[in-house]
């Protein structure tokens, strides 16, 4: 199963977007994005495994602005 | 040492807070929200525990709303600046800190900027005044919860009503009250509550936070590194990165976690109950000693704040505060940084001694203060009749 980076910035979107995740069933691990968009700079992710367009509806929806998703190894 | 000047920072810290600051310190020792290593991480998690810890507590439903700053002044700051720096008014009470006083005064166009409402014992007086004090520009109501010289209260629910019925926000000073009297910003329908964090949370001094309930509309007064988006020159527009730039005190959030722990394991309600109680004892005893003079009501469970103002008559509130000090007392005398709230009470220029008990004050203590007040007052006695 492929690795997902979402991108959302700030370390508080991470930790408050894991908690989302964790109570919608899904796990995911807090990083130091990868890839960070151009013009953006550093700033934290959600490492995925699961089904990351889930994923990303569900931060969405629970007010997680999501930068960019990007593949990991 | 009685040390009764919990109004101005507790003491001692329970061993909860020395726990959780000494972890911050020995074991949490990355800059949270900075760096992806191990220890950095941790210390951000345990930022983030304090962030939920700290919403639920004061009823906010989202974390991020929680933004750490170095007192309850730096978060009184962070929103009348932001809010009024580019015009408008604020409506203040007669009552306020100079956190707030002296905030207003330094507006752009200073004391043409914000209106006084006067406080009364009456609530629906102080509200009117509110309603009265509203002009067509105003922007915003900023007011304590609780005077920080004299424990009574304003009714902040009744004007976080009237604000929102004029389309203004509020922002609550609750240096006095947070961690002592229930304030649910959901409930109370409040946009901003700042908190002293070292006072009935119990945290370590130099902590404070700013709860926002609204979240788009303070403008950032400090700008700086975030640890986020850091290639953008504007600061982030999200909460909490958008008011809090530099590395936060990781030793004093894990204190307010701390402090959290102790105030919910012995409860609330009891501290502050146990507090009012001893309030009253002193209130009964002095209130029958010749010589002493008070100036509110008797404290009154759920109306006032756990804090009290008196003088003996023709002694100096400092020079009392001194005499107390000799015998191991610790109070605070003078004017306490509210000279609105001395003035409303005819306590200017010398002010009042305050006495301030918390969870760790003992009956034995408050009956100890009771006869040095009861000697200082006879010794004058003796000394004005002694001169007649």
């Amino acid at each position: 199963m492929a690795n997902y980076y979402i991108h959302v910035g700030s370390i508080t979107n991470a930790m408050r977007g894991k908690k989302l995740l964790e109570a919608r069933g899904m796990r995911s691990f807090v990083h130091r994005a990868p890839n960070p968009p151009d013009g953006d700079g550093c700033g934290y992710s959600l490492l995925v495994t699961a089904d990351e367009r889930e994923a990303t509806r569900i931060l969405r929806a629970g007010g997680v602005r999501v930068v960019r998703v990007s593949e990991g190894l | 040492m009685i040390y009764w000047d919990n109004a101005a920072t507790t003491w001692p810290k329970p061993p909860h807070v020395q726990a959780a600051a000494r972890q911050a310190l020995t074991v949490l020792g990355g800059n949270p929200g900075r760096g992806g290593h191990r220890i950095s991480m941790a210390a951000a998690e345990k930022v983030y525990e304090c962030r939920e810890a700290v919403a639920g507590f004061f009823g906010l439903d989202d974390p991020s709303g929680v933004v750490f700053m170095p007192n309850c002044t730096a978060a009184l700051n962070a929103v009348i600046h932001g809010l009024l720096d580019d015009g408008g008014r604020v409506v203040i009470s007669d009552l306020e800190h100079n956190a707030v006083w002296r905030t207003v005064n330094a507006l752009p166009g200073g004391r043409a900027r914000f209106d006084i409402a006067a406080w009364s014992e009456n609530e629906d007086e102080t509200v009117e005044n509110f309603r009265r004090a509203i002009r067509p520009d105003t922007r915003l109501i900023v007011c304590t919860h609780a005077s920080n010289v004299f424990g009574v209260t304003l009714p902040i629910r009744r004007l976080a009503a009237l604000a929102h019925q004029c389309g203004l926000l509020i922002c609550v000073d609750a240096a006095q009250t947070a961690g002592v009297l229930p304030i649910d910003m959901q409930a109370d329908d409040l946009d901003y509550v700042c908190v002293a964090a070292h006072k009935g949370l119990y945290a370590p001094m130099g902590m404070g936070v700013l709860l926002c309930r609204e979240r788009e509309r303070v403008v950032a007064r400090i700008q700086g590194g975030t640890g986020s988006r850091s290639m953008l020159a504007a600061q982030p527009t999200e909460l909490p990165d958008r008011l809090e730039s530099g590395t936060p005190n990781l030793p004093g959030i894990c204190g307010i976690l701390g402090g959290l722990r102790f105030v919910k394991e012995h409860g609330r309600q009891t501290v502050y109950a146990h507090e009012m109680s001893l309030l009253s004892l002193v209130y009964q005893r002095l209130s029958n000693t010749q010589g002493v003079r008070l100036y509110t009501k008797k404290p009154q469970l759920g109306a006032c704040a756990p804090v009290l103002s008196v003088n003996v008559d023709g002694v100096a509130p400092e020079e009392a505060a001194r005499l107390l000090d000799a015998h191991g007392v610790a109070v605070r005398a003078g004017l306490h940084c509210a000279p609105l709230a001395h003035a409303r009470f005819g306590t200017l220029p010398s002010g009042t001694v305050r006495l301030a008990p918390s969870a760790y004050s003992t009956a034995r203590e408050a009956e100890i203060i009771c006869k040095l007040f009861a000697q200082i007052a006879q010794k004058t006695l003796h000394t004005k009749k002694n001169m007649l």
